[in-house]
């Protein structure tokens, strides 16, 4: 039972980390290498934040708003005028932007751990059929219920989640239409930036706070999005929760073999099933 | 004519008037500067620690006015991301670029690789850091010394901490990494050998990013004591995800290398309690340390942490040596070298063994505590210095 509550917990971590990748994969085509640096990021505001205010809730709302603004500014300055190149200059741009967050990151807060706590709220556990929980992992995956619900209903139910997917399908006959992709596509950047601060602020307080969490984490996000099916918000909570779940059994069973399956799972996806596990083909008319 | 005996003769004498002219030429090639290639992890793992070795190089060679056999000393650093391919391809780039000297690397699979080349290249390779019982073993190479703990003195303070505890369950989590896994082993043979049992044991992936089932095991089973062979930032996911099901409230952690003041940072308060072997310490009371720390204060702002001091201490002695030989030979300063003893260590009197190249020195074992101003925090107390005649054994060809 704890270790499916553990898988679930992980899963909906995982799902968080991957999720501003997911939405701006699947709605701008493009892939965001920066995702880890700009979760590092997140994780250091909400940090810096916290400390300053005392209010681990603050921290959250920082780290979301400043990777936001990040966001919304690298769309506009940088990434807009790449759209229609081919996609390696998007690689670059975003390849570089982590060197440059890297270096703003260890200029303020040098390259020492940093450490953030569970706020005394969650700070708890509680036992669960013979094993003990720590009540800050079930918040993870209540905020990760949350999380996906809200995208599902923005994306499939709002009408702009309905102009964000018409963009991404003809963003020429939107422009005809007379409605502003520019900005459309800058929200998307936007937002899925913001969802990488966010993970960042949660993820704080079960990780170290330091440099390498960029790198670290970007491999597990695109192991999701590629399962998932590239862009596909539904697969990627299932391939979260798929991931979350082998990574905790592996660590019961076969602890030194958790990698390996994980890796399993993702070259035996791209044999069988290279468009990704939960891939549905476009209707056409 | 000349006669058979004539010509053996002149030979000869222009044979040995061309040696003397080749030596003195070696003894007189000064070149501009001393190249110290320094390959380091500055990402991955150990990337933290990287970035500390760098700063201890950098005030040994500050402390000699950045200059030896009165030439400046100039480093290259570069970045192996704690893996061992890196490490090999930037360490050939560096000697190809005319090091004359490899400083490093961080991890031990690192440094056993570098090992090779700098074998193989016959370039003076100097150790700080890296723990691996291989790294110098009788027969080993001429050219690699280290002037840090090795881990299997580390384990022997992690058992003899076991016992004086009396911890009769152990339950290890290793990182899965030949070195680490050989540790675990020496420690398992002797600790059921002396009585205790173990009650699981775990190997986890390096850089591991979650330990929530590990720890969940841990807390289920019946072990009194949690053997830890990790380092780095595993270390500190590890203990933050155990401070979450306050594991400490019920088992002892401990292990060779698993706690100083930079993971206790990033830890927190949960970290209180681990017990750990030290390799330097900011707290260890000699004149030679109380300068270090002083110049270390005055240019970082923060007290040295552990592989800052190593490295400190490891370079000032190398470059001491090097100076005292006056020559630009390598093979002499390896000759140096491997006789030399440093009796003003920063960590007291460190003996160079010419039979396998390893520093032998007395051992420091200590508890994160809480810190008073202005210490950090969280720091490290010493709570046992172990003499080296109780971590060495005999150096068998």
């Amino acid at each position: 039972m704890s270790t499916i509550v553990i898988g679930l917990s992980l899963g909906m971590l995982l799902f968080l980390l991957a999720a501003g990748l997911t939405l701006i994969f699947g709605m701008l085509g493009v892939i965001n290498f920066a995702h880890g640096a700009i979760y590092m990021l997140g994780a250091y505001v909400s940090f810096e934040v916290g400390k300053q205010t005392g209010s681990f809730l603050m921290g959250v709302i920082a780290a979301i708003t400043i990777t936001g603004v990040l966001g919304a500014a690298v769309e506009k300055l940088s990434l807009r005028p790449l759209y229609e190149r081919p996609h390696f200059y998007q690689l670059i741009l975003t390849f570089g932007l982590i060197l440059v967050l890297s270096d703003v990151v260890r200029y303020i807060w040098g390259s020492g751990y940093q450490e953030v706590s569970i706020p005394p709220l969650w700070n708890g556990t509680v036992d669960m059929l013979g094993s003990t929980i720590p009540v800050y992992r079930l918040f993870v995956i209540g905020l990760g219920v949350v999380v996906s619900t809200l995208l599902y209903l923005f994306l499939e139910k709002s009408t702009f989640g309905m102009l964000v997917r018409a963009a991404s399908s003809d963003a020429e006959m939107v422009r005809i239409l007379g409605l502003p992709v520019g900005t459309i596509r800058m929200a998307v950047f936007s937002i899925g930036c913001a969802l990488s601060g966010l993970a960042g602020a949660i993820a704080a307080p079960l990780f170290p706070v330091e440099l390498g969490m960029a790198t670290n984490t970007i491999i597990d996000c695109f192991i999701v999005v590629i399962l998932g099916g590239l862009g596909n918000i539904r697969g990627a909570i299932a391939a979260s929760l798929m991931v979350g779940m082998v990574r905790a059994l592996g660590y019961v069973y076969m602890p030194s073999w958790v990698d390996i399956l994980t890796f399993s799972l993702l070259i035996l996806t791209l044999l069988t099933r290279p468009q990704g596990l939960f891939f549905r083909a476009a209707r056409s008319a | 004519m000349f006669t058979n005996g004539k010509i053996f003769k002149t030979s000869l004498a222009v044979a040995a008037a061309t040696m003397v002219f080749a030596s003195s030429a070696q003894a007189q090639a000064k070149p501009e500067s001393f190249k110290i290639g320094g390959v380091i992890s500055l990402s991955g793992p150990y990337g933290l620690l990287g970035e500390d070795m760098r700063r201890g190089v950098q005030i040994a060679i500050e402390e000699r006015q950045g200059k030896v056999l009165g030439v400046p000393i100039e480093v290259v650093w570069e970045d192996d991301e704690t893996k061992p391919q890196p490490a090999v391809q930037k360490a050939t780039k560096l000697i190809s670029e005319g090091s004359h000297m490899i400083f490093g690397a961080l991890s031990s699979a690192s440094t056993l690789a570098v090992m090779n080349i700098t074998k193989q290249r016959k370039i003076p390779h100097l150790v700080t850091i890296s723990a691996d019982d291989k790294i110098t073993v009788p027969g080993g190479s001429r050219y690699t010394f280290r002037t840090s703990n090795t881990l299997d003195m580390e384990n022997r303070m992690a058992l003899s901490y076991m016992q004086d505890k009396k911890l009769k369950k152990i339950y290890a989590v290793t990182a899965d990494y030949q070195a680490t896994r050989d540790g675990w082993e020496w420690f398992k043979k002797n600790a059921t050998s002396s009585g205790a049992q173990i009650a699981g044991e775990d190997y986890t992936p390096l850089g591991n990013r979650d330990f929530s089932s590990v720890v969940d095991k841990i807390a289920k089973s019946d072990a009194d004591g949690v053997f830890l062979a990790l380092t780095g930032s595993d270390v500190v996911t590890f203990l933050k995800q155990a401070g979450q099901v306050n594991l400490s409230k019920s088992k002892v952690i401990f292990g060779p290398v698993v706690a100083d003041e930079t993971m206790a940072a990033g830890v927190g308060p949960s970290a209180l309690g681990v017990n750990s072997g030290m390799r330097y310490h900011y707290t260890i009371n000699n004149a030679a340390n109380r300068k270090f720390v002083e110049a270390y204060q005055k240019k970082f702002n923060v007290f040295p942490p552990m592989a800052a001091g190593e490295a400190y201490d490891g370079m000032s002695w190398w470059l001491d040596t090097v100076e005292k030989t006056g020559v630009w030979d390598k093979e002499k300063w390896v000759d140096a070298f491997a006789n030399s003893v440093r009796e003003n260590s920063v960590e007291g009197k460190k003996t160079m063994r010419a039979c396998d190249r390893q520093a032998l020195q007395v051992g420091y074992w200590g508890e994160v505590v809480q810190g008073t101003p202005p210490a950090p925090a969280l720091t490290m107390k010493i709570t046992q210095v172990f003499p080296e005649n109780k971590l060495f054994t005999d150096c068998k060809q």
